[in-house]
């Protein structure tokens, strides 16, 4: 099965800074894996590179290529037609995620135009029920971005990202602005859609909180200062952690969520 | 904090705005502290002794009250009614003269708003295309945009102006030099008014892009691979929103150097008529062209909150408002001040090592030679000197003005009380010209009466700075945990605000001088601020203007010091954040 | 003995929505709410986004008066005053926030920041001596004194608002999602030296959360809030196994949990 990104030997520099360090990591089609590391971990650099969107500051060298296509050094126009048809974004706050001053529904309407084509009544059907698909009322089309809440607005933002129907989806901490009830509704969408065979898209899911992406993913990363300390399917990681950061996570996931006298 | 300001909105400030300087204007012919009927009879009969009984039939000729209490409620009756009185030089009644004059401004104005608009479309556009695009460090890619806009905005338009006016008029006989007899004549006073304007609105649109660039949304869109055509109209969409208000302050400024260049072409504009009504203290005239631009700046700025209300529909949540960007703009180019500054140091130390007041008539208006590098002027005195002298007197103002603004803004800015941030933000819209108009009534005009309306505008921008980065402070979860821990005010200004504002507000005054020099030029040029015969470069461009067949290079030095001085102002920062009230 | 106590607490808001020219309309936040922490107790207020807490939160630290109700402490009641005074309040009722990257001055070291209600309280006793003594308290080196919070990871930025808050031995600590800025590892730590330092201190604590496993570990008593009602309170073991209301059935499910383990 051709990977639907590989990233081999990426080291990422701001001036003398090394952010990312020598990185290994794959996402093959169709598959979740899930991101896992501390506040300056590298993991953000690690999804800007695959994006194309860091700063001029940054230096990126090795390799990445999603579905085949190599992103460093490749020219403006190539990225451009490589976002959103092969890969796409969520990021964390969702109220400045989206233009303010334009409608939900103008807004999800760009990508469908632009990559599926869609145009008059197909477009605004089309708009309607993908909206629909994440539990989101057809009103929510003439919605602003700031009448919406925090969920509603994780929702959307969602649905923008995934409209072009990507390759790939990288959701950075999509989860941690919200509160637990509406995290869990976000993590079902994103497991559903991630486990929906029909577009093959594959889910890399950046988070610090291990339980939070032990739950969508099959296969977890975990990244410390810029180095990937450990990595393997999620039933293994939790089960038999071998590196001690990946031990003080599971521990301390286990601390929060076990049930209590049990402990 | 919600203040009255607040609580009124920024149509209930304005209001006030108006009505308090009617008011001022209204007692205007009663605040010299001296009695209206012997300043008439000073205006008409140069140097009279006023007896009683001409003091009594100008009395009752011109209606005037005896205290300015009756005086001013009598005017502002009148004024309501459309009725401003007669001309205390003239006799003729002074609705008239406003009219015709309204008439020529508002096709001035007209003219020079679109000018405006193509400049500023033409620098703003190529800043927005490269943010859009996948310039990935936008400060690099647009910087060359960026320094063309700021020096365009920074051009005083009393340098432009003499500048269109020797080159265009008198060298190449491409327009008329002066006057107001058709199209044509419209011609340069529109490119000096219009340009500058271009310049700054092309530098708040640029800014605001800028910021909004680094919007996380902007990030969604190109990661979902949005073309660049539909994120150029989004950006613009956003950018013009954010900036339409200050648009209105633009318009004001606008009005401001309307006076300026409409004195320079000699158009017979509102402009022009206040400026000779407050030189031969013709109040009556005076007091009707004011309250006239004030409520024409105001329906300006009345129209930008409206415009931006209406831009904004229902996504005007209060979060939506301000970009989420970087919160201190980058300056256009970090490296122009210093080059530039020693370009202008140079002469002047060495024309201040000269003498400036030699008077030698057989060598009036000669040309640049060894002797004198830079000619003599109209009487035989050396420029070059002059220029240095000239140069102490100007920026040396302005950088006393500077200090006293530091100080006045820094208390009012700190003191942050919703009242006086209200009336904060009314001083920023008025332009100093204006307040100059109205004091040199009131004062006279002199080197008092240029320092104090440059320092009343000088204060305005420092108190603004201080009040944001204080706000800053105010908003900040130390702020609040020293409060939680029992801190009082004494130790909060102490610990958190001193620290945190002194250093960047001192920084940002340094910045404000050039363009305060340029503000007391401006005022000297009109003949408010220092006398014909002082070297003030304003004042000597003003002079030079006069010889302008016969000796078109004596304009160049006082021009050229004052290019110097706006690209200078216009390497300063541009604050976005400022809110203006009109 | 009863120490901080609401009593019919109501806050409206002018809603952020408004027509361009109308009036706004006002939204009540909090609704008649009661609460009472006792000497000693460790109580945790849960609930989503828009329950309430932080609202709630600033009655309790007299950052804002009720709209109707009021707020007393050891009977006398409390409301909000110019900065500087109620000095008898903040001896007693001190505050850790959510962001310990925001609630440290940056201009500041360690030592000044623990020092600040020291000074500005006028608490009697051995300043430097009180400080080291907090430093360890927080188990932070102390020779992390001299330094800037910039210096400082998150983890260590928080222990620092946690020895601030604790140096004038309040009577009650009152913390505001205290650990939902921090990675996860720290987060349990952070939870753990809340509960053990209120212990050894002998305050109170009034912990925020919108995570009720957090409550969980750190509190003997919970109060879950909705759409700003108090919706089921009781000691946390209770309402963990036996939760009356659908809200903290809702909370209880959302935790997230590694996959193995059964829910409850």
């Amino acid at each position: 099965m051709p990977a639907g990104l590989t990233i081999a030997d990426m080291t990422v520099r701001f001036g003398a800074q090394v952010v990312v360090d020598g990185i290994d990591l794959t996402v093959a089609q169709g598959e979740a894996v899930g991101l896992i590391g501390g506040s300056g971990s590298g993991k953000t650099t690690t999804a800007l590179a695959v994006l194309g969107l860091l700063p001029a500051t940054a230096r990126v060298t090795g390799s990445i290529t999603v579905a085949g296509g190599e992103v460093v050094g490749a020219r403006a126009r190539d990225l451009r037609r490589l976002r959103g048809r092969q890969v796409s974004f969520v990021g964390q706050d969702a109220l400045t995620a989206l233009h303010p001053l334009m409608t939900v529904g103008r807004q999800v309407a760009i990508p469908l135009r632009r990559h599926r084509g869609l145009s008059g009544r197909a477009l605004i059907m089309a708009t309607a029920a993908l909206l629909e698909q994440v539990g989101l009322p057809a009103r929510t089309l003439r919605a602003y971005p700031a009448q919406l809440s925090g969920g509603q607005r994780q929702r959307v933002a969602i649905v923008f990202a995934m409209a072009s129907r990507p390759a790939l989806l990288i959701a950075d901490e999509p989860t941690s602005a919200l509160d637990t009830t509406t995290q869990a509704g976000v993590l079902d969408l994103l497991r559903s859609l991630s486990m929906r065979g029909e577009h093959r898209t594959s889910l890399l899911l950046i988070s610090h909180d291990i339980a939070v992406v032990s739950q969508v993913c099959a296969r977890l990363v975990i990244m410390r200062q810029g180095r990937v300390v450990e990595q393997g399917a999620t039933t293994r990681v939790l089960g038999g952690p071998t590196h001690p950061y990946t031990r003080e996570l599971v521990a301390a996931a286990r601390a929060l969520t076990a049930v209590p006298g049990a402990a | 904090m919600t203040g009255w300001p607040d609580r009124l909105g920024r149509m209930g400030v304005l209001a006030c705005a108006v009505g308090g300087l009617a008011v001022v204007v209204a007692a205007l012919p009663w605040l010299r502290g001296d009695d209206p009927a012997r300043s008439v009879l000073r205006a008409r009969l140069e140097d009279r002794d006023p007896d009683p009984a001409a003091l009594a039939a100008v009395r009752s000729e011109l209606h005037l009250a005896d205290n300015p209490v009756q005086g001013a409620a009598d005017w502002l009756t009148d004024a309501a009614r459309g009725e401003f009185g007669t001309s205390w030089v003239t006799g003729e009644p002074v609705r008239d003269l406003l009219l015709t004059a309204a008439g020529v401004s508002t096709s001035l104005a007209g003219a020079a708003s679109a000018v405006a608009v193509v400049v500023g479309l033409a620098l703003a556009a190529p800043v927005v295309w490269a943010l859009s695009g996948e310039c990935r460090s936008p400060g690099r890619c647009t910087r060359g945009v960026r320094v063309a806009g700021a020096v365009v905005a920074a051009l005083s338009e009393v340098a432009l102006a003499a500048a269109l006016l020797t080159l265009v008029a008198v060298r190449w006989r491409l327009a008329p030099v002066a006057g107001w007899f058709g199209p044509s004549y419209m011609l340069l006073p529109a490119l000096a008014l219009g340009v500058p304007s271009g310049g700054l609105f092309a530098r708040l649109v640029g800014t605001a892009a800028d910021a909004i660039a680094g919007e996380t949304w902007v990030r969604t869109w190109r990661a979902a691979g949005c073309g660049r055509i539909t994120l150029t109209v989004a950006i613009v969409r956003r950018a013009v929103t954010a900036a339409v208000p200050q648009v209105a302050a633009l318009f004001m400024g606008l009005l401001g150097g309307a006076v300026v260049v409409e004195e320079m072409f000699a158009v017979p504009g509102l402009g022009r008529l206040s400026l000779h009504a407050a030189l031969a203290q013709d109040l009556p005239v005076l007091q009707g062209c004011v309250l006239t631009l004030v409520l024409a700046g105001t329906a300006a700025g009345a129209s930008g909150i409206a415009a931006q209300r209406v831009l904004l529909g229902p996504a005007g949540a209060a979060a939506a408002l301000a970009p989420a960007g970087p919160a201190r703009p980058r300056r256009p180019h970090r490296r122009t001040p210093l080059p530039v500054a020693a370009v202008l140091t140079a002469p002047i130390l060495a024309g201040l090592l000269r003498d400036p007041h030699g008077v030698r008539l057989e060598r009036r208006l000669s040309g640049p030679s060894w002797a004198y590098p830079l000619g003599t002027d109209p009487v035989g005195r050396d420029v070059l000197a002059r220029f240095g002298h000239g140069a102490v007197l100007t920026i040396g103002t302005a950088a006393a003005v500077t200090a006293v603004g530091l100080i006045v803004g820094l208390v009012v800015g700190l003191r942050g009380s919703a009242a006086r941030v209200g009336v904060v933000d009314i001083v920023n819209a008025l332009p100093f010209v204006l307040v100059g108009l109205v004091l040199a009534a009131v004062l006279g005009p002199g080197l008092l009466c240029a320092a104090i309306s440059a320092a009343l505008v000088a204060c305005v921008p420092i108190a603004i700075h201080t009040r944001s980065l204080a706000t800053e402070v105010r908003a900040s979860g130390y702020h609040q945990a020293a409060v939680l821990a029992g801190a009082g005010a004494g130790w909060i200004l102490r610990r958190h605000l001193l620290p945190a504002v002194t250093g960047p507000v001192l920084a940002y005054a340094l910045t404000r001088v050039p363009s305060t020099a340029l503000a007391i030029a401006a005022l000297g040029f009109l003949g408010l601020g220092l006398g014909h015969d002082t070297p003030e470069w304003g004042a000597e461009l003003a002079a030079a203007i006069d010889y302008l067949e016969r000796a078109p290079t004596l304009v160049t030095a006082p021009v050229l010091g004052l290019v110097l001085l706006g690209v200078l102002a216009g390497s300063a920062p541009v604050e976005l954040g400022r809110r203006t009230a009109l | 003995m009863t120490l901080l106590t609401a009593t019919g607490v109501t806050k409206r808001y002018p809603s952020a929505r408004r027509h361009p020219f109308g009036r706004r309309p006002v939204r009540t936040v909090l609704d008649a709410v009661d609460l009472a922490v006792s000497a000693g107790e460790r109580l945790g207020i849960v609930g989503g986004s828009g329950a309430g807490k932080s609202t709630l939160l600033r009655l309790l630290l007299a950052v804002e008066a009720p709209d109707t109700g009021e707020v007393r402490f050891r009977g006398r009641p409390v409301r909000p005053a110019r900065p500087g005074r109620l000095g008898w309040f903040r001896r007693e009722v001190q505050f850790v926030a959510q962001d310990p990257y925001a609630s440290l001055s940056p201009r500041m070291t360690v030592r000044d920041i623990i020092g600040e209600p020291l000074h500005c309280l006028r608490v009697p006793g051995d300043r430097p001596r009180r400080i080291d003594e907090l430093l360890r308290a927080v188990r932070l080196d102390p020779a992390l004194a001299s330094r800037l919070p910039s210096a400082l990871s998150g983890g260590q930025r928080q222990r620092v608002a946690l020895a601030r808050a604790l140096a004038p031995r309040p009577a009650v600590l009152v913390a505001d999602e205290p650990i939902s800025a921090l990675d996860a590892p720290v987060r349990v730590a952070i939870l753990d030296l809340l509960r053990e330092v209120t212990v050894a201190e002998g305050s109170a604590l009034v912990l925020v959360a919108h995570d009720l496993a957090a409550v969980r570990r750190a509190c003997t008593r919970v109060m879950v809030l909705d759409q700003g009602r108090v919706v089921e309170s009781g000691p946390v073991d209770q309402v963990f196994h036996a939760p009356r209301s659908a809200v903290a059935r809702d909370l209880i499910e959302a935790i997230p949990r590694l996959p193995g383990e059964v829910a409850r």
